[in-house]
């Protein structure tokens, strides 16, 4: 053998990168689901204008990544399955069956199985991805919504709107093992990177609620309050945090605006104007850019974190309710 | 103090909770008993006719949406150690509605859903005066019931006259429509929301271009008071017209039939309502499409919305105090509770007359055009109380 070691993983490099097409990693786009026009909508995150639009089953919702974003996952409702979009190409190449009206989901790819939360069954659906069988149906309270699987795989949480409960599933046993009462109307979660709290939105109560992992109870709560809104528009939904866990990002719905708080102190430090009925919210991976989703204005909001400033919004398709960022 | 019955309660709750793990269901310990009075023959369950065959509209108890309540209580049962029954009582007639609500209050039930006309409450009133009851008024819209009979025993789920005729108003004003013009049927009824629409008006600052009783019927030598055109026929411009027609027989005769192309609204076209099926927003799709399946695809009414919100009234008495004693159950909904209604605003119990505060919806009759209280009419304390009667209006004080 000849050559330096490093010139040859050039050349590997090169190479994969020629047989893979460039859109597959790290391109930046940002795909947003689109509730009523059934498609996703894929956005150049440099020109800031609509590259791709893919066809998906009726009403898609909630959308991840697998781990090396080969494929994206989108829980479309009203045909009770989750499209599989191929990154790649932008088509979709599969669908797993899901109960009845899918809404968000968690994925434990280690497992290989995804959570759904089947709002009009009330049940958290464990689908194995591999074989496209629902393993088994968790009873939930009505209309379960969040889906977060803790990171060693064994607990998964659910919020019930309905009956406003976090309960918690044990993931092997597929039981409730613990439940805690929050605030009106829970919908999404958050953790902190720690492990030990769990962040709860709670969309009549307009408010987050703070959950203890380890003991499980509601150990604090953060109002909201933007400046000229009304109290019963505040209506939080999407959360996101931080990699270190020092920001959180919460999506207040009709209040129109995403709230910047320290985790920490639970200090609400601030307030960005987005636009109505925000729900969908996401950060990119630098943590620089926040993507935000709005439902009731279709189109989207992109903020750049270090200014606390709308950059651009951009028109989508139909009531958006999902936005990712593939990088 | 607690008293030892809840003390038992709370230890029975933190034992379920402990026995979390995967084991075999128990049957729950406690229970709380729910019933749906309803009589025989209600005139208000009518078919409305058009002549002899065609079925205009064809209402039905809302005892489907107190089904859909019970439904979603059962994933607590195993929580809250505690089952919730839903009974269903028909009385023969109105005037045996007492009797039936007393003899299941004696077996033990606290909690029942009123489904009865505004006559049959005087006598219920009196039946229950004191007793350890709490009676959630479904699907009576009569002030009456708010203001001269003011009874404790009561909470009026369903929306009161004054609440719907003053959404209604609300949105014309918001809209500068304020010339209306009025016309209003014989029955009592009529009169009643009639009066109730002549107060939303003069409290929002909108003005009555004329008030036109009309006759049904097609009696040529009555046209002046049966033809909406001639009764249209006025020298003065109006914005939107106004009818007050429980019949219907006149109400569907109006829309394209006036003098000018003006919108109509009240019994027909746009109609505020407690619950419209095509309502979209906070969660809405979800119950619509929960009672459709229960109902074997009837539309959700505003009746079956005030069953559906009773039931959950009491389902999260239980689940917020971690209680199934009823005085403190009756403590959390007359007192803190609010509760998430689908309609954006929490919905709770007035102090003073037990209306319970709530968003009016205006339909019409595929969408639901805005709903009240309409964005800029304030209030020092909590929005929804620019609807229906206010502590300083009401004659009612239960909370004196």
């Amino acid at each position: 053998m000849n050559g330096c070691p490093m010139l040859r993983l050039a050349a590997a490099l090169a190479l994969v990168l020629a047989i893979t097409p460039a859109e597959a990693k790290d391109t930046g786009l940002i795909y947003v689901s689109n509730e009523k026009s059934n498609n996703i909508l894929v956005v150049d995150p440099k020109t800031y204008k609509i590259v791709n639009d893919i066809a998906v089953s009726r009403r898609p919702r909630d959308m991840h990544f697998n781990a090396d974003h080969s494929k994206l996952y989108v829980a479309c409702g009203d045909d009770d399955v989750i499209d599989v979009i191929d990154v790649a190409t932008f088509k979709v190449v599969g669908k797993l069956v899901t109960g009845s009206s899918p809404e968000t989901f968690a994925m434990d790819e280690t497992r290989r199985r995804i959570y759904v939360s089947d709002e009009e069954s009330s049940t958290l659906a464990i689908i194995n991805m591999d074989r496209n069988i629902i393993e088994k149906e968790v009873p939930t309270g009505a209309e379960p919504e969040g889906v977060l699987v803790s990171a060693d795989g064994k607990t998964v949480y659910v919020t019930s709107e309905v009956g406003d409960l976090v309960h918690a599933i044990d993931a092997d046993s597929g039981y409730v093992t613990q439940d805690v009462v929050v605030g009106t109307r829970p919908r999404r979660f958050a953790a902190t990177p720690d492990g030990k709290e769990l962040w709860v939105s709670t969309e009549m109560a307009g408010e987050v609620y703070i959950i203890d992992r380890q003991k499980f109870v509601v150990t604090g709560k953060i109002d909201f309050l933007p400046p000229g809104m009304r109290k019963s528009d505040v209506t939080p939904v999407g959360l996101v945090m931080t990699k270190d866990g020092k920001t959180a990002y919460v999506a207040l719905g009709h209040a129109a605006h995403v709230a910047v708080v320290d985790v920490p102190t639970r200090a609400v430090q601030g307030y960005i104007l987005v636009g109505k009925r925000s729900w969908g919210v996401t950060l990119s991976r630098d943590e620089k850019t926040l993507y935000v989703a709005n439902g009731l204005g279709d189109d989207i909001t992109i903020i750049d974190t270090a200014s606390r400033k709308a950059v651009i919004s951009i028109p989508v398709g139909r009531v958006p309710w999902g936005i990712v960022v593939d990088d | 103090m607690l008293s030892p019955f809840l003390v038992l309660a709370w230890i029975a709750a933190a034992a379920a909770q402990d026995a979390s793990a995967p084991t075999p269901p128990t049957a729950p310990q406690q229970h709380v008993k729910i019933a749906f009075v309803q009589v025989d023959g209600d005139p208000r369950y009518a078919p409305i006719r058009a002549y002899e065959r065609i079925v205009l509209k064809a209402p039905e108890h809302p005892f489907a949406g107190a089904e859909v309540g019970i439904n979603e209580a059962a994933p607590l049962v195993r929580l809250l150690n505690t089952d919730f029954t839903l009974d269903r009582i028909v009385a023969k007639s109105a005037a045996d509605v007492a009797t039936a609500v007393l003899q299941a209050a004696d077996a033990g039930t606290h909690f029942f859903l009123i489904d009865v006309p505004a006559d049959a409450y005087r006598p219920l009133a009196a039946a229950v005066r004191g007793r350890d009851l709490l009676l959630f008024n479904v699907s009576e819209p009569d002030d009456a019931l708010r203001r001269g009979l003011c009874s404790a025993e009561f909470v009026h789920v369903y929306s009161s006259r004054a609440q719907l005729m003053d959404g209604l108003v609300q949105y014309v004003v918001s809209r500068k429509w304020t010339n209306l013009l009025e016309f209003q049927g014989p029955s009592p009824d009529d009169a009643a929301m009639a009066t109730a629409f002549e107060h939303s008006v003069q409290k929002f600052g909108a003005h009555i271009v004329a008030q036109r009783k009309f006759k049904p019927g097609t009696d040529p030598r009555d046209r002046e008071l049966n033809d909406p055109l001639l009764l249209s026929a006025l020298n003065r411009d109006f914005d939107v017209v106004f009818v007050a027609d429980s019949d219907f027989d006149f109400a569907r005769t109006v829309p394209y039939h006036l003098m000018r192309p003006r919108p109509i609204m009240g019994s027909i076209d746009l109609e505020p309502t407690a619950w419209h099926w095509t309502w979209d927003h906070n969660g809405a799709p979800q119950v619509n499409s929960r009672f459709e399946k229960r109902s074997g695809g009837r539309h959700m009414e505003g009746a079956d919305w005030a069953a559906w919100v009773a039931v959950k009234m009491i389902v999260q008495s239980a689940l917020h105090t971690r209680s199934a004693d009823f005085s403190t159950q009756r403590a959390f909904i007359l007192g803190d509770g609010s509760f998430d209604g689908d309609k954006g605003l929490a919905v709770s119990v007035r102090a003073w007359d037990h209306q319970v505060r709530q968003a009016v919806l205006l339909a019409a009759p595929y969408e639901v055009v805005a709903s009240a209280p309409i964005e800029g009419f304030l209030h020092q304390t909590n929005e929804l109380d620019t609807l229906g009667d206010d502590q300083p209006e009401t004659t009612c004080h239960l909370n004196r």
